[in-house]
């Protein structure tokens, strides 16, 4: 039998013990790496039968096309079907899916990801479910409460359950409830520019990061830690990438958006007090902490203060600035990635670090080169540049695989 | 573990049969009524299987209306309304503290802006005078020949000046020819108000045949308003006759 996820723990915690075992005097060498390796049979047997991801990741698309299966023969059958069918239809959909991806994972246990799919298919049911309510009945008052309902609803049964799923769900709609509303909010200013949601966006990727840091150092919470890092990461990153472009004749400040600052500033420091408070933290945390919290400083003053209040002088350098910012950011991620052995922030870090190559190769070689020699050359950077990333990027994955599967 | 994820569930559920109980009883505490809707600007009018609507009270003339006072974007306002011998409400006034022992609906001002409104005389070629009230006028003086196109019920369609590079045809009414005798402008302020009524889902492919059909048909919404005035459609009406 392939050994589960438990049983990596189980034997991370054997080596540590072995190790005492050797010193006190109970075991011999020669017998610690028989035992050892009976385990490390059991890891290649399981490496063979194919990863458990690809059971989860099948499962996971099954439940989305279901859920929107369902809507889409709401909608098409709209006239044919009377309010209290539709109705039926949805409770009846949302109650089945809770209930036998429940039966399936913890009481019958036999299709444990199976059964995780379909509670989240019980809460994407749940979401949708609420936007066809509003629409069977007409409720049109303030649409950004739909996915902040949804998001706040699912939130609990995420940590409930420890689903990565569920909490990436409630992120994620929670995340649209925030475009939303300051998309709304910022509509009646008439001076809104586009880039004004930039600040905003990346002071929720860092808070979102952070509260995933605060998540790793509790053990009970670890577990659905990566969702947290992993999409508040990415939306600090792509922030910041756009912010390394030539936007400073713009307006990053916006009174419509004050509201939200407070809010998220005393989440993020709330989140980085917390981070703070176990014992044991992890290799390189002083450097990460700093480095979210300059960033959120930085971030902060450019959603205040700027160009409101910014010395005419420095307007035109703060693209400069943030471009050393943001390559200072990648360095600082791939060297985390290193020390931690956390193959997330390299591959994050190694894609944003090939974006911006690419954008900076458009900003300084456009003007420069005739057209045809522009393209040939970019190609062919473009393809040594992948080919030695790639490279890289497996040389370095691969020197931590055996500590990544044991995650 | 399963006491636990049974009353998150039915938290969910809760909540959904909240938002529908809470709905039904708007509907059924509250005060009905009946309001018109005016055009919509045509390359907006669909979001999905959505009805864009706007009403005669989405635009309020406010010197008309007798109001003084001006207002902010977002702001908050009650419309005070009355009803027409047809049983349709429109706007009597508009008030930022809440009305007592009237009948209103709230909204939010989108925008306040100043506006002309015009009154215009012309002579035809049978020296026939016709008084006119056309939306835009500007750029026309007294003197000018000008054909209108008119709809059946007299309303003005589009019209251009004689000697204009471009002369759009009359295809849905009938042409109006003559003389500008008197022109008069009156300056106004107009409110733009939004109720949160503005969307109304139907069936997919439903919605153009009610959009097509809006110019020829009277299209009407029945709303219920709770205490506070905020509105909610129970009911869309074309011609008298209730749309599913």
């Amino acid at each position: 039998m392939p050994p589960r996820k438990e049983d990596f723990s189980f034997q991370r915690k054997l080596e540590q013990e072995i190790e005492l075992w050797l010193k006190e005097g109970i075991l011999l060498p020669d017998q610690k790496e028989r035992i050892l390796e009976r385990y490390r049979l059991l890891k290649r047997a399981d490496e063979k039968a194919g990863p458990g991801k690809l059971a989860t990741t099948i499962s996971i698309l099954g439940s989305i096309l279901v859920g929107v299966g369902v809507i889409l023969f709401i909608a098409s059958n709209w006239s044919a079907i009377p309010n209290w069918g539709r109705l039926f239809i949805v409770f009846f959909s949302m109650l089945a899916s809770y209930g036998l991806g429940f039966y399936l994972r913890y009481e019958a246990k036999n299709y444990p990801k199976v059964g995780a799919s379909l509670i989240l298919l019980g809460s994407l049911i749940f979401g949708t479910g609420m936007f066809l309510i509003a629409q069977i009945y007409h409720i049109t008052v303030h649409y950004p409460n739909g996915p902040l309902l949804w998001g706040l609803f699912v939130l609990p049964l995420a940590y409930l359950l420890r689903f990565k799923s569920l909490i990436s769900l409630a992120i994620l709609v929670l995340l649209i409830w925030l475009g939303m509303e300051a998309h709304l909010r910022t509509s009646h200013y008439s001076y809104l520019e586009t880039v004004t949601m930039v600040p905003l966006f990346f002071m929720a990727g860092v808070t979102l990061w952070g509260i995933g840091l605060m998540h790793r150092e509790w053990k009970s919470l670890r577990i659905i830690s990566t969702p947290y890092i992993l999409i508040g990461s990415l939306i600090t990153f792509f922030t910041g990438y756009i912010l390394t472009f030539n936007l400073y004749g713009l307006r990053f400040e916006s009174d419509a958006l004050l509201i939200y600052y407070p809010g998220i500033a005393v989440l993020f420091l709330v989140a980085m007090i917390i981070r703070c408070l176990p014992e044991g933290k992890e290799k390189g945390w002083i450097p990460e902490t700093l480095g979210l919290v300059i960033l959120m400083a930085i971030v902060i003053y450019l959603a205040l203060f700027f160009p409101k209040a910014s010395p005419m002088s420095l307007r035109g350098d703060l693209r400069l600035f943030f471009n050393i910012l943001f390559a200072l950011e990648i360095v600082g991620l791939i060297t985390l990635g290193f020390i931690r052995r956390y193959p997330i922030y390299v591959n994050i870090g190694l894609l944003f670090f090939a974006l911006d190559v690419v954008a900076r190769y458009f900003d300084v070689f456009w003007g420069l080169l005739p057209r045809s020699l522009f393209f040939i050359l970019g190609g062919l950077l473009l393809l040594f540049g992948g080919i030695i990333l790639e490279r890289k990027r497996r040389k370095i994955l691969a020197s931590f695989n055996i500590k990544e599967a044991d995650e | 573990m399963r006491k636990k994820f049974i009353l998150l569930v039915l938290l969910q559920v809760a909540l959904l049969v909240g938002i529908i109980a809470y709905r039904q009883y708007w509907v059924a505490t509250g005060d009905k009524v009946l309001l018109k809707t005016a055009p919509v600007d045509p390359r907006d009018i669909f979001r999905g299987d959505y009805i864009h609507l706007r009403y005669d009270i989405s635009t309020l003339d406010l010197n008309g209306l007798g109001v003084k006072e001006s207002f902010k974007s977002n702001e908050k306002v009650y419309v005070i309304l009355e009803k027409n011998p047809e049983g349709v409400f429109s706007a009597k006034s508009v008030s930022k503290e809440l009305p007592a022992g009237k009948k209103f609906i709230q909204g939010r001002v989108q925008h306040e802006m100043p506006s002309s409104r015009w009154e215009v005389v012309l002579k035809d070629d049978s020296e026939n005078l016709h008084e006119l009230k056309p939306q835009g006028f500007w750029n026309v003086k007294r003197g000018d020949r000008i054909t209108f196109c008119l709809d059946e019920r007299g309303n003005i369609l589009i019209f251009y000046k004689e000697g204009a590079d471009y002369k759009p045809k009359c295809r849905r009414g009938q042409s109006l020819s003559g003389i500008i005798e008197e022109i008069k402008e009156i300056k106004t302020r107009t409110l733009h108000v939004e109720y949160g009524i503005e969307s109304y889902f139907v069936e997919e492919g439903k919605g153009r045949a009610i959009e097509s059909s809006r110019d020829a048909r009277e299209l009407r919404v029945k709303v219920s308003l709770r205490k506070d005035g905020k509105g909610i459609i129970t009911a869309l009406l074309v011609d008298g006759k209730l749309v599913r």
